[in-house]
C-alpha cells in the first residue's frame, strides 16, 4: 500500500515538472525548421550546410530581429519560393492530416468488429 | 569479352529459368535453382572482374568506375547505379531461392516454384531486354561511354578513363556493407509473398503458411533492420547533414516494408493462437514484398526527387507493370480464397494478447500507411494543382511521432501476456517496484533535460519497459532458458526502449553554432574548448582532401572537404566526431574563405545510445536460432 502512494506521489511530480521550466525554443529555431533549403535535397535551412541556406537563415535572422510576424515572414517565402519552401504543410493543406485519420478510423471499426460483443 | 561472355550468360539464365518454370521433375528442379545461383554468381564475379581490370569497353564500368577509384569502391560499384544493382539484386534472389527450396519448399505440386521463378524471370528480362551492366560500349563520350549495346559480339570502343563512381557513394567503406544488408532484407521478404500465394492459390488452409511465412520473415526482418540503421549511420558519417534520419522519400519507403513486416511478425502469432485475421495476414504477407517493388519504382523511376535517386532509367515503366501483374496474381489468389476467410473467428479478449497484436497491428499499419501517403501525395498535388509541396519532418514527426509514442507505452505490457483479458490490477501490484523506479529516473532525466510531455512520455514508457524487460531476463540469463520467439521479441523490445531514449534525446537537445575562424583559433562550444590546428591538403588519385585538425583535450579529429577530380559536383563534407556517450560533437566544415573556415559545431545528444539500442534489437536473433536448434 505504501508503495501506492509513492507512486502516485512520484507521478504527480513528474506531471508537474514542466511547470518549472519554460520553453526556450527560439522562433528563429522553429522558423529555420520550417523552412526547406531550395537547392539541397531534402534538408531545412537548420540542418542544411549549403551557403544558400547560410544566406536564408541571415534574412530570417534579420526578419526575426525585426519582430516580422509570422504570417509576415511565410508570406516573404511563400511569395518567393512556392509553398514547397515550406516543410509544414499540414498547417495549409489540411487533407493530409486528414485522409490518414479517417482511414486509421477505418481500420479500427474494422478490427473492432472482430470482437466478439 | 566481358561484355560477350555477360551477355550470352544472361540469356542462358533466361533459358534455365524458362525451362525451370515448366519443370515438374523434383531432381530437374534442385538442380536448375542450384544452377541459376550459378550463373548469376558467376555474373556478379564477372563484372567485378571488369571493374577490377578497368575493362571500360562496357558502358556500366566507363560511367560508373576509374581507374582511380580505390579498390574497396570498385568491388562497390557494383550496386552504385542502378544496373548493377539489379545484378546484386538477382544474385540475392537466386540466393533465397535455395533458401526457400531447402526450407520452406511446399510439398506435394509445384505453384511455389512457379511463381518464384516467374518473379525471377521478370527481373531477370529486365537485364536482357531493357538495361544491362554487361551492355558493351559503342559509342564513346567525352568521358566515359555515350551509348551502348546489348547485342553480344559487337565491335566495342573503349575510352581509356572512365567517370568515376558518384562521389557520394565513394566516401565511406559502409558503401560496401550498407546496399547489400538491405537487399538481403528487401528481397528476403519474397519468401512470404511465395509462400501465402502459393498455399493459398491451392486452397492449402491449415494454418502452416503462416507459420512458415511469419518464420520467413524473420530473418530479412532483421537484415532490413541492420540495413537501414546502417544507412542512418552512413548518412550521419559522410553527408553531413548532422542527421541520421530526414524523411527523405527513399528513407519513407525502406521504413514501410520494415513497419509491415513488424506487423506481420505479431499479426502472425494472433493467428497461430487464436486463428483470427486470417485475411489481414494473407493482405500483410503479400504486401510486404509488393511495398518492396513499390518502393524501388519510387527511387529508380525518377518521379521523386532525393538524395538516394542516383540513377534513373526505363525501369519506371517496367516495375509498375511488374508491380501490377504481382498485385493483381495476389488479389486474384486472395479472392479465390473468401470462404476460408471468413472462418477467421471473432477475438475473446480485447486486452489479452491477440488484442495486444491487433493493437499494435493498426499502430504500424497505419504508419506506413501515413508515410506512403506523405511520400506519394506531393506527386499527386504536383499534377493537379500544378504548384510543388513538400511533405516534410514536421509532417511526420507531428503524425509519427505519437503514433509510436503509443507502441512504446503497449510494449511494457508485452512481459505478460496470455490469451485471457490482462488483469490491470494485478499487473500494477507485480510491476510496482519496477513502476517507482523507472519513475524516479524519469523524474531526474526529464529535470535535467527539461522535457516537454511527449519527451516526458517517452522516457517514462522507455525506462519501464526497459527496466521491468531486464528484471524479466536476468533469472532467465542464468538459467539458460532464452529461447524462441518470445524472447527474441522480448531483446528486440529492450533494445527499442534504449533506442527511445537516445531518440528523444536527440530531437528534444541537440543544437548547433555556427564559427568563422582560423589557424590557432579557440572555440568555445557546448562547455568545452576546441583548438583548430593547421589546415593541410592531401592529394590522392581520384580526389584532394583538405583537412582541418581539430583538437580538444588532447583529442585530435579532422574535419575535412573531398574535392573529388572527376566530378562537378560539390565537395563533400565530412565531419570531426567527438564521441561520448551522453553526446556527439559534430563538427563540419561550411565553406572556405581565403584562410578562413566557417564551420558549424552540433551538439548531437544521444546517437551513441541509440546505436547501442539498435545493435540490441539485432541480437533478438539469437534466441530464434537457438530454438531452431532443438
Amino acid at each position: 500500500m505504501k508503495n501506492r502512494y509513492i507512486f502516485v506521489s512520484l507521478i504527480l511530480t513528474l506531471v508537474l515538472l514542466p511547470f518549472l521550466y519554460e520553453n526556450d525554443e527560439s522562433r528563429f529555431e522553429t522558423w529555420s525548421k520550417n523552412l526547406l533549403c531550395p537547392v539541397c535535397q531534402g534538408e531545412t535551412i537548420f540542418d542544411s550546410p549549403s551557403e544558400y541556406a547560410d544566406d536564408m537563415r541571415f534574412v530570417l535572422k534579420e526578419q526575426i530581429n525585426n519582430n516580422l510576424s509570422d504570417q509576415e515572414i511565410y508570406d516573404y517565402w511563400v511569395s518567393r519560393f512556392g509553398e514547397r519552401i515550406i516543410t509544414n504543410p499540414q498547417n495549409k493543406n489540411i487533407e493530409i492530416i486528414i485522409i490518414p485519420l479517417l482511414i486509421s478510423v477505418i481500420f479500427i471499426i474494422f478490427f473492432v468488429r472482430k470482437v466478439k460483443k | 569479352m566481358i561484355s560477350t561472355i555477360g551477355l550470352i550468360l544472361s540469356w542462358i539464365c533466361l533459358l534455365n529459368l524458362l525451362i525451370l518454370f515448366f519443370s515438374n521433375n523434383k531432381f530437374r528442379i534442385n538442380l536448375m535453382v542450384r544452377f541459376n545461383l550459378l550463373i548469376n554468381f558467376l555474373l556478379f564475379c564477372l563484372l567485378e572482374i571488369g571493374l577490377f581490370i578497368n575493362d571500360f569497353s562496357l558502358n556500366y564500368i566507363a560511367n560508373y568506375s576509374a581507374t582511380t577509384t580505390p579498390p574497396v569502391y570498385k568491388f562497390a560499384s557494383l550496386w552504385g547505379s542502378l544496373d548493377g544493382s539489379i545484378l546484386l539484386w538477382n544474385l540475392i534472389l537466386a540466393c533465397y531461392f535455395l533458401v526457400y527450396l531447402r526450407y520452406y519448399k511446399k510439398s506435394g505440386e509445384n505453384i511455389d516454384i512457379k511463381i518464384f521463378t516467374s518473379i525471377i524471370i521478370f527481373f531477370t528480362s529486365y537485364t536482357i531486354f531493357s538495361s544491362s551492366p554487361f551492355s558493351g560500349c559503342i559509342e564513346l563520350s567525352s568521358i566515359g561511354c555515350e551509348s551502348s549495346s546489348l547485342l553480344p559480339f559487337q565491335d566495342l570502343v573503349s575510352s581509356s578513363q572512365g567517370r568515376g563512381p558518384n562521389p557520394l557513394l565513394q566516401n565511406h567503406p559502409l558503401m560496401a556493407i550498407h546496399p547489400p544488408i538491405l537487399y538481403l532484407g528487401y528481397i528476403g521478404l519474397v519468401l512470404p509473398f511465395v509462400i501465402t500465394t502459393s498455399y493459398l492459390f491451392q486452397k492449402d488452409t491449415d494454418s502452416r503458411w503462416v507459420q512458415l511465412a511469419a518464420d520467413s520473415t524473420f530473418y530479412p526482418w532483421l537484415f532490413l533492420t541492420a540495413g537501414i540503421a546502417l544507412g542512418a549511420a552512413w548518412s550521419y558519417e559522410v553527408l553531413g547533414w548532422g542527421g541520421y534520419w530526414a524523411w527523405d522519400p527513399v528513407e519513407n519507403v525502406s521504413f514501410i516494408p520494415w513497419l509491415l513486416a513488424t506487423a506481420f511478425l505479431h499479426s502472425s502469432k494472433a493467428q497461430l493462437n487464436e486463428s483470427t485475421l486470417l485475411n489481414w495476414n494473407y493482405v500483410l504477407g503479400g504486401l510486404m514484398f509488393l511495398s518492396t517493388i513499390f518502393g524501388t519504382f519510387i527511387t529508380r523511376s525518377g518521379v521523386l526527387i532525393s538524395v538516394h535517386a542516383f540513377s534513373n532509367g526505363n525501369i519506371g515503366v517496367f516495375l509498375l507493370s511488374g508491380l501490377a501483374i504481382f498485385t493483381l496474381f495476389f488479389v486474384y489468389t486472395g479472392s479465390k480464397n473468401i470462404e476460408y476467410f471468413s472462418t477467421s473467428k471473432k477475438l475473446g479478449n480485447l486486452f489479452g494478447k491477440s488484442g495486444f497484436f491487433i493493437a499494435n497491428n493498426i499502430l504500424l499499419f497505419v504508419s506506413a500507411l501515413i508515410i506512403f501517403i506523405g511520400t506519394v501525395y506531393p506527386i499527386f498535388y504536383e499534377n493537379f494543382y500544378n504548384r510543388q509541396l513538400t511533405i516534410g519532418r514536421s509532417f511526420f514527426d507531428i503524425l509519427i511521432g505519437p503514433l509510436l509514442l503509443i507502441l512504446l507505452l503497449m510494449m511494457i505490457f508485452s512481459i505478460r501476456l496470455s490469451k485471457k483479458n490482462i488483469n490491470f490490477n494485478e499487473w500494477f501490484q507485480q510491476n510496482l517496484l519496477s513502476l517507482n523506479i523507472s519513475l524516479i529516473i524519469s523524474i531526474i532525466i526529464t529535470y535535467t533535460y527539461r522535457f516537454e510531455y511527449l519527451g516526458i512520455l517517452t522516457v517514462f514508457g522507455a525506462m519501464s519497459l526497459l527496466i521491468a524487460g531486464v528484471k524479466n531476463l536476468i533469472p532467465k540469463i542464468k538459467q539458460k532458458r532464452i529461447k524462441g520467439s518470445y524472447w527474441a521479441g522480448q531483446l528486440a523490445h529492450i533494445g527499442i526502449a534504449v533506442f527511445s531514449l537516445g531518440l528523444i534525446l536527440n530531437v528534444t537537445q541537440s543544437y548547433s553554432s555556427e564559427f568563422i575562424v582560423n589557424e590557432n583559433s579557440i572555440v568555445e562550444f557546448g562547455g568545452k574548448t576546441y583548438t583548430i590546428d593547421k589546415a593541410y591538403e592531401v592529394s590522392r588519385e581520384e580526389k584532394d582532401i583538405i583537412n582541418l585538425p581539430i583538437s580538444s583535450n588532447r583529442n585530435i579529429k579532422n574535419a575535412s572537404l573531398n574535392i573529388f577530380k572527376n566530378s562537378s559536383q560539390q565537395a563533400i563534407s565530412s565531419p570531426a566526431i567527438f564521441r561520448t556517450v551522453e553526446y556527439d560533437t559534430y563538427v563540419t566544415i561550411k565553406f572556405i574563405d581565403s584562410n578562413n573556415f566557417k564551420l558549424i559545431f552540433r551538439k548531437n545528444y544521444g546517437i551513441l545510445i541509440m546505436w547501442i539500442g539498435l545493435a540490441l534489437s539485432t541480437t533478438s536473433f539469437i534466441p530464434k536460432v537457438k530454438q531452431n536448434e532443438k
